[in-house]
């Protein structure tokens, strides 16, 4: 802090450099020294000391990844946990992306009651909420049963144990790290630019399409990174909902190490899944800064 | 629901073209109720099981009791976790919220040699599986006498939570226009007080994302907690998860039901307050 | 209440009878020691030597309803007999267990696991040998202990159904029946998790006799699977096991004793065949550098005793390893046991060896399978 109000006292800026100074610059760099000194510390050091038993456990060396090259169930496993996090994202990204528009252009108390609504997920136990889902979506479940009273289906539909009740189950829970994202970013988008393009007589869809569509895609990258980096790690819910084929990472690291003893195998499957995230997510960086400017000439 | 959708009906302020009734947007709202009934579904279970008179989880329940709110609130255990929830979530939200704030602005508003690797580092908590990083703060809060404290809890949940604020409140600052604050430290105001007051107004929405973000990992987080923690100081999550050897009551549906009707009353509370100060 | 009331007084009786054989043995050893007469006071219990006047002990176990009755069977009485105190910690976790042994400080003292953990993780030096110095092998069934850990409850896998579809007379009997799905139609139930007791079963239905089930035919076993794969709902915790139950989600499959008798105690039309059962064993293991490791083995000799065990069976259902303690059950309650005389021969002891070996292996292919 110290370092900052010095900076501040420096002479200043003028209004219309765009860009910053070089004081700016390192002030507001220093900001991130704290959160970055704390997550060493409590998380880098300890997980990383976790992690190099990848390639230490249980002699020096690369074995632990050959292994896991070599097994095709480790590939499939990996596989599958991409496909589910991925189509659990697009899920949450079609249901939340129309719902916190609704959210960020209604008045205050439908944002609040939206808001309510958009959290209720999170006040119920993941084991309670996987029973009421059981209930209302196995064969003889309620879903069903209305389906079937509504003359809508003559046979129950199979919506639990299998990949549907992953679905489902998931997305429900993660709904809303896509909608608050979102919401945060469409709130501040200033509606006069629709406004504007209605006035030069653009249609409605179309001014969306130009126009807020690109200014909200801050909020859409935040979202789909926040729901596929939590879906990746998710593994109670498609463990008790899916079906035998459903198998996550995140069980059989927990399998490796906590039936097994392999912490070899298990740190190697969490740093390929560590590096992997991160580049991914390094890629959808650039891809922001780019839009940025793009979005900035718009 | 319905009655909250009649009030979606613009506020006077809004510009004109919202203010037509138009079938897009009646089709969205429609829409929104959908997602909204997926929503809240599974609570529709959860209450009724909440006051079931049946032993075990059993929908419809076969009568009605109390017992299981009785069973909560005579039973120490989960008084006591609750406390420890309380205690640990509170600062968790601070710390997070500002640490994580921080560094948002840090890696939106410049550029520094090695933000892609503090980057990562500043996400790694979200990416790397909970059991791996059970075993290894196990192994290190253990050496530092962490392990059954409060302290240990909510710097372990602190350090969970962080990425939830940085994402949230980076993803507002990108919408942000520097000018303004600029602009107003043209006119002599200090970067602080140009923070305060143009800055943080403007990415409110995300800094309270993050916040509740870092609430909810800190109320929710199984794995982590149930490694540092011990049967004195043990948080409300690990305490319902603690039956896995047997059959789970409906204790945990009363919990459930008592916290969805605490963010109702909150929800009310603030509707409340809202029209009286208008 | 009733019954438990009755139960109760039984024990009563049985614990004062032995206070009176053991009275005359803590004469001899107060004459010997002469230390202060009120040690007679002390000797409220079965075994109270009042040794570890206050030193302080950590439990570890699997939390909730299990937890709460050892700590009513074991932990309590421990610690009125020896002036202890002990600690409860938990829910136990392996990796957690593991983490704590290998750190070679262990703050957990005595902890309950699972047989198949116990003879993976002893390979890995994590445990403490067991001093049978202080434990009294003989007085347990010696399938039951093992160098690093002594047996403290029996369970088993069971045939189970619900007893309003079928009848004591028409239900399935073995598990040829329960991969029958022409005689038996509708859905059924496994554990999904991990392939063992699953490929012991599946053996028996093909015609495996029991005694020659290891080293198990695995392709036969996985080949047994494919007939019935579609027509199985896999579970994964106990819980779900029975609600499928509950819910009649199923009407037959494979659920463990304890928690069949949980769910018809509570009123669900379920019931258990015992022919082909597997049964399985919890141990007390002592982890690595465990600082109270000397009261720890104390612990687990006094665990092991007829009275303690008897609470356990006639609270929760699982089955003593000590014989004698079959007596002191419950006649309502020991049929629904794994080591009451006739149950236990129809089934047979999992072989934890033979799986200490092979799971891995069978397990990849199991998560292939279940994938294909």
């Amino acid at each position: 802090m110290a370092i900052v109000r010095h900076i501040a006292k420096r002479p200043e800026v003028g209004v219309f450099r765009p860009a910053s100074s070089d004081g700016v610059r390192f002030g507001s760099a220093a900001l991130v020294a704290p959160a970055a000194l704390f997550l060493l510390i409590t998380f880098v050091y300890p997980v990383g000391l976790l992690l190099l038993r990848s390639l230490s456990f249980p002699v020096w060396g690369i074995q632990n990844y050959a292994a896991i090259v070599h097994e095709s169930l480790y590939l499939r496993v990996l596989a599958n946990t991409v496909v589910i996090s991925g189509v659990v994202t697009l899920l949450t990204l079609a249901l939340g992306y129309p719902y916190a528009y609704l959210m960020a252009t209604g008045s205050p108390s439908v944002q609040r009651l939206m808001a309510f609504v958009v959290l209720v997920p999170f006040w119920t136990s993941i084991l309670v909420r996987t029973y009421a889902w059981l209930v209302l979506l196995q064969r003889r479940g309620l879903v069903n049963r209305a389906l079937e009273w509504s003359g809508l289906i003559a046979e129950p539909l199979d919506l639990v144990h299998n990949r549907i009740g992953v679905y489902i189950g998931m997305t429900q829970i993660l709904l809303p790290f896509m909608v608050f994202p979102l919401f945060a970013v469409m709130s501040r988008i200033d509606r006069g630019y629709l406004q504007a393009a209605a006035n030069l007589g653009a249609p409605p869809a179309r001014a969306f399409i130009r126009v807020f569509l690109p200014l909200s895609l801050p909020g859409v990258i935040a979202g789909v990174l926040l729901v596929f980096i939590l879906a990746l790690g998710y593994y109670i819910t498609p463990a008790l909902l899916g079906g035998p084929g459903d198998i996550m990472i995140a069980q059989l690291i927990q399998q490796q190490i906590g039936e097994f003893g392999e912490w070899g195998i298990g740190a190697a499957l969490a740093a390929i899944l560590l590096v992997g995230t991160v580049l991914l997510s390094a890629v959808l960086n650039r891809f922001l800064k780019l839009d940025r400017i793009w979005g900035g000439q718009a | 629901m319905n009655r909250a959708v009649g009030a979606a009906v613009p506020a006077p302020e809004r510009p004109p073209l919202a203010r037509k009734i138009d079938p897009g947007r009646a089709l969205l709202t429609l829409f929104c109720v959908g997602v909204g009934i997926f929503l809240i579904l599974p609570i529709f279970i959860v209450i009724p099981i909440s006051f079931s008179s049946a032993q075990f989880l059993q929908f419809p329940p076969p009568g009605w009791s109390l017992q299981w709110y009785q069973s909560f609130f005579s039973n120490h255990a989960w008084i006591n976790a609750l406390k420890t929830s309380a205690l640990v979530a509170v600062p968790t939200t601070i710390l997070a919220t500002a640490l994580g704030t921080a560094a948002a602005l840090a890696l939106i508003r410049s550029t520094f040699p090695g933000s892609g690797l503090i980057n990562a580092v500043l996400m790694a908590p979200l990416i790397v599986p909970v059991i791996i990083a059970a075993c290894g703060i196990f192994a290190v809060f253990r050496f530092w006498g962490l392990i059954g404290t409060y302290s240990g809890l909510i710097l372990a949940h602190t350090a969970l939570a962080i990425p939830f604020v940085v994402v949230t409140v980076s993803a507002s600052l990108r919408t942000v226009d520097r000018r303004l604050e600029q602009a107003a430290r043209g006119l002599g105001a200090s970067s602080l007080v140009a923070f305060r007051r143009i800055t943080l107004p403007l990415i409110l929405p995300g800094v309270l994302s993050g916040a509740l973000f870092a609430l909810v990992t800190s109320l929710d987080e199984v794995i982590v907690s149930l490694f540092i923690s011990t049967a004195q100081v043990r948080p409300l999550a690990v305490q319902m998860w603690s039956d896995v050897r047997g059959a789970i009551d409906p204790t945990i549906a009363a919990i459930s039901t008592m916290l969805f009707g605490f963010s109702l009353v909150l929800l009310l509370l603030v509707s409340l307050l809202r029209r009286s100060s208008r | 209440m009733n019954d438990a009331y009755q139960f109760r007084r039984f024990v009563e009786q049985v614990r004062s009878r032995r206070r009176v054989v053991q009275g005359v043995g803590a004469l001899a050893g107060l004459a010997l020691a002469g230390s202060s007469p009120r040690l007679s006071v002390a000797q409220s219990t079965p075994a109270a030597t009042g040794a570890f006047k206050g030193r302080q002990m950590t439990f570890a176990s699997w939390g909730g309803a299990y937890q709460d009755v050892q700590k009513k069977a074991f932990c309590d009485p421990f610690a009125a007999a020896d002036g202890v105190n002990v600690l409860q910690d938990g829910p136990v976790d392996d990796a957690k267990t593991r983490a704590m042994g290998e750190s070679g400080h262990s703050t957990w003292d005595v902890v309950d696991v699972t047989d198949s953990f116990l003879y993976n993780a002893s390979q890995d030096g994590i445990f403490e040998p067991i001093d049978y110095k202080v434990v009294d092998r003989s007085a347990l069934i010696p399938d039951y202990t093992h160098d690093y850990g002594v047996g403290t409850i029996v369970w088993s896998n069971n045939i189970g159904y619900n007893t309003e579809v079928y009848s004591p007379e028409n239900h399935p009997t073995n598990w040829a029946d329960v991969f029958d799905v022409k005689k038996f139609p509708g859905k059924r139930t496994f554990p999904g998790g991990s392939p063992d007791v699953n490929m012991e079963v599946a053996l028996m239905a093909d015609g495996v006799p029991t005694d020659k089930l290891y080293p198990l035919d695995i392709d036969r076993a996985f080949a047994k699977f494919d007939t019935i794969k579609n027509d199985v709902i896999w579970w994964d915790t106990n819980s779900q096991s029975q609600q499928l139950f509950i819910d009649g989600e199923v009407n037959l499959g494979l659920i463990l004793n304890g928690r069949a008798y949980d769910a018809a105690k509570k009123g669900a039309p379920i019931a258990v065949e015992w022919n082909g059962n597997i049964q399985s064993v919890d141990y007390f293991v002592v982890p690595k550098g465990a600082a109270n490791a000397d009261v720890a083995m104390a612990f687990i000799q006094f665990a092991g005793q007829p009275a303690q065990q008897a609470i356990m069976a006639n609270e929760i259902a699982y089955a003593p390893t000590n014989p004698a303690a079959i007596k002191l059950v419950d006649p309502k309650v020991a049929p629904w046991l794994s080591t009451t005389p006739g149950n236990r021969e129809k089934g047979i002891l999992i072989n934890v060896a033979y799986w200490r070996d092979n799971l891995k292996t069978v397990s990849d292919r199991w998560n292939q399978w279940l994938m294909s």
